[in-house]
């Protein structure tokens, strides 16, 4: 079993969903098992949020050490900004609106990776100071911006089929492509081999800079168009509506059960560890502890969900 | 001087204490204040930034001082913020308008401009160093008038959600210990359900979500604005009835407010703070570099929006901003004169 667990990487994301069935068994135990669907649901909706950005964040940090895109908060607010002026309320529009949201977020990755590779300025950096430009260009962009989305849009993102959100379904789909894109095609198959050693897959034959630059720049694109998305599910455009993905798009990663160090990467991990965020704030408000003990206590079980999934020797 | 804070302290009765207010008019032509800000990247510091410009743009065209430029820190740290004073004081500003990063932790950098004779006065983000002035704002009294403003409209008490600030951050304690003692003076309410939402639309509505479904029905959710839209978006989202939410002034919550009172007659209350208090900041250093004696503490009454003055007010409010109001010199006066005197302050200025 343990073999098996560890021969097919299912271990690497199985503690995500044990610490999230877990949290969620012991919230609806507080709330005597008043509105555990419902608490679920909620989850299930806000996770594609995370989901989205930590896909893009995933990728990024398979390509190697040192390798993090910090540009997404400021990605997600911009995003939804032109989305939402491009929308200008008009339900005809929603499509350009997210085409416009995913080319600004191309637009951040390219310029993230001119950034690293041009000027070599170190990923952490490079991804730091282009947020402060993307920021800047988000509250410049978004003085007296018309905040509301269309109606469809907002619908869309709170429609439900038997108590699971439309657009968590949409996106489920959307992760099991993207699982396959990183087993099964070139390009996944070559960041997962830079993120095991660049020197390696070059002479192996990997265009290094190209997957490089593709990855940044699909990690912006998706932080683009979940801002777009983002601000149809909360009504509007705020300039802090990105600010909460910086830390939670990483955490996700590595809850997840992908390697800081690069080279080892997985897509369900996503959702279980997006679920076991959501549900633990879930549970210690529920709980009614104070926000001290709270952060406290998320810090002691987000370490003990990562050493309980790499605590053994990893096999490969 | 002396006889005028004399009469003040005689009381109320006497009408003529107002007529002696006088407005320092030392020459300040020459002066350069400097506003040192610590975040720009909500809303609110955005309407704040923007009403610096416009009362400092404004002085200097008439020539009441020779400049009066806003620096904005990129990374909201106490020391970014303890090294830019300091540069200010090099750069030779006579005075320092700030909105502090810490209420403690620049206290060195305004003991060391108090030193090189400049005038700092704090708002918003209040220092506690003794040389420096504060325009005080009661948070408390925020939390304080909404459940007596619940009281009023639900006598009979009713179970409450409570959506708090940044947590460890002095303001959400402030409001919270309002929100505390004002349940204990009206005890038919209960809070029965507790979320940090930062004062970001996104985050109270992903906490309320979350905790939304333990909950019993809610009565009313008590706020400390910017949270109200979010958690009218929860509500809805759950499918739950929308119960009395308190706004804080944002344009998203007032806008949804007023069409749901087109559209259901819903009533409520909103209060916040004026971004303008950078602007009252303003006129106080002026104040005090004109020679003026100016007592260290001084209080800024809340912008409460009830019913009837919805539509009023937002108009008053950018798109996307915060309600604002325009403090000007003669509000200013009249406020330091109060405080002087131990009066209440005047209420927000409108503009009939």
């Amino acid at each position: 079993m343990a073999a098996w667990l560890a021969r097919t990487g299912v271990r690497d994301w199985l503690f995500a969903y044990v610490g999230a069935v877990t949290v969620w068994l012991v919230t609806v135990v507080i709330a005597d098992g008043f509105g555990a669907m419902q608490t679920l649901t909620a989850g299930l909706g806000f996770a594609v949020f995370y989901v989205l950005v930590a896909t893009g964040q995933m990728f990024v940090i398979a390509t190697g050490p040192g390798n993090i895109d910090l540009s997404i908060p400021a990605t997600v607010t911009l995003g939804a900004g032109v989305a939402m002026s491009v929308m200008a309320g008009s339900d005809a529009m929603i499509v350009p609106g997210f085409l416009a949201a995913i080319a600004t977020g191309i637009a951040v990755g390219s310029f993230n990776y001119a950034l690293i590779r041009a000027l070599r300025i170190p990923p952490i950096i490079a991804t730091l100071s282009s947020s402060f430009v993307v920021q800047s260009t988000a509250i410049w962009y978004g003085r007296g911006l018309s905040i509301k989305p269309p109606d469809a849009l907002q619908d869309f993102t709170f429609a439900r089929v038997l108590d699971v959100p439309v657009m968590t379904l949409v996106a489920v789909l959307f992760t099991m492509a993207m699982a396959v894109v990183l087993r099964r095609t070139v390009y996944g198959r070559s960041v997962l081999a830079i993120g095991q050693n660049p020197k390696a897959a070059h002479l192996a034959g990997v265009d290094v800079e190209r997957t490089r630059w593709v990855t940044y720049t699909l990690s912006a694109a998706l932080a683009g168009f979940t801002g777009a998305l983002f601000a149809g599910f909360s009504g509007g455009v705020s300039l802090d509506m990105g600010a909460q993905f910086l830390l939670a798009s990483i955490a996700v990663v590595v809850i997840g059960g992908t390697s800081v160090a690069g080279g080892r990467a997985n897509l369900p991990g996503l959702w279980g560890a997006a679920l076991f965020l959501f549900l633990l704030v879930t549970m210690l408000n529920a709980a009614g502890v104070g926000s001290g003990v709270r952060q406290l206590l998320t810090g002691v079980l987000i370490i003990a969900v990562i050493t309980a999934a790499g605590g053994e020797q990893r096999g490969r | 001087m002396a006889a005028r804070t004399l009469c003040a302290a005689l009381g109320a009765a006497l009408l003529s204490t107002t007529a002696m207010a006088e407005i320092a008019t030392g020459d300040t032509s020459g002066m350069r204040i400097a506003l040192s800000n610590n975040f720009a990247g909500n809303s609110w510091r955005q309407a704040m930034l923007k009403s610096w410009d416009e009362v400092s743009s404004q002085a200097v065209a008439e020539g009441i001082v020779a400049e009066a430029p806003a620096f904005t820190t990129a990374e909201n740290q106490a020391t970014e913020q303890a090294a830019q004073i300091q540069n200010l004081i090099l750069q030779g500003f006579d005075a320092i308008v700030l909105n502090a990063a810490s209420p403690t932790a620049l206290n060195g950098a305004v003991r060391e401009a108090c030193d090189a004779g400049v005038v700092v006065v704090s708002f918003d983000g209040i220092v506690t160093e003794p040389c420096a002035w504060r325009i005080v704002i009661d948070f408390a009294g925020m939390g304080t008038a909404q459940l007596d403003y619940l009281a009023e409209k639900m006598p009979e008490g009713g179970k409450l959600l409570e959506i708090r600030g940044l947590a460890g951050v002095f303001v959400d304690d402030e409001i919270h210990s309002g929100i505390v003692k004002g349940v204990e003076t009206h005890s038919q309410f209960e809070v029965v359900g507790s979320v940090h939402g930062d004062w970001t639309q996104t985050v109270a509505q992903r906490e309320v979500s979350g905790i939304l479904p333990t909950l019993p029905a809610i009565d009313a959710v008590v706020t400390q604005g910017g949270d109200g839209y979010g958690a009218a978006q929860a509500f809805r989202a759950a499918g739950r009835d929308i119960p009395l939410i308190i706004m804080g002034n944002r344009h998203d919550e007032l806008t949804w407010w007023q069409e749901q009172r087109d559209a259901t007659g819903y009533e409520t209350m909103s209060l916040s703070i004026a971004p303008a208090s950078a602007q009252v900041g303003f006129w106080v250093a002026q104040q005090i570099l004109a020679g003026r004696e100016v007592p260290q503490d001084l209080l800024l009454p809340t912008l409460v929006i009830e019913q009837d003055e919805l539509d009023y007010w937002l108009e008053q409010t950018e798109e996307g901003g915060v309600t604002n109001a325009v403090y000007t010199l003669d509000w200013t006066d009249k406020m330091i004169e109060a405080v002087a005197a131990g009066e209440p302050v005047p209420p927000t200025p409108t503009a009939e």
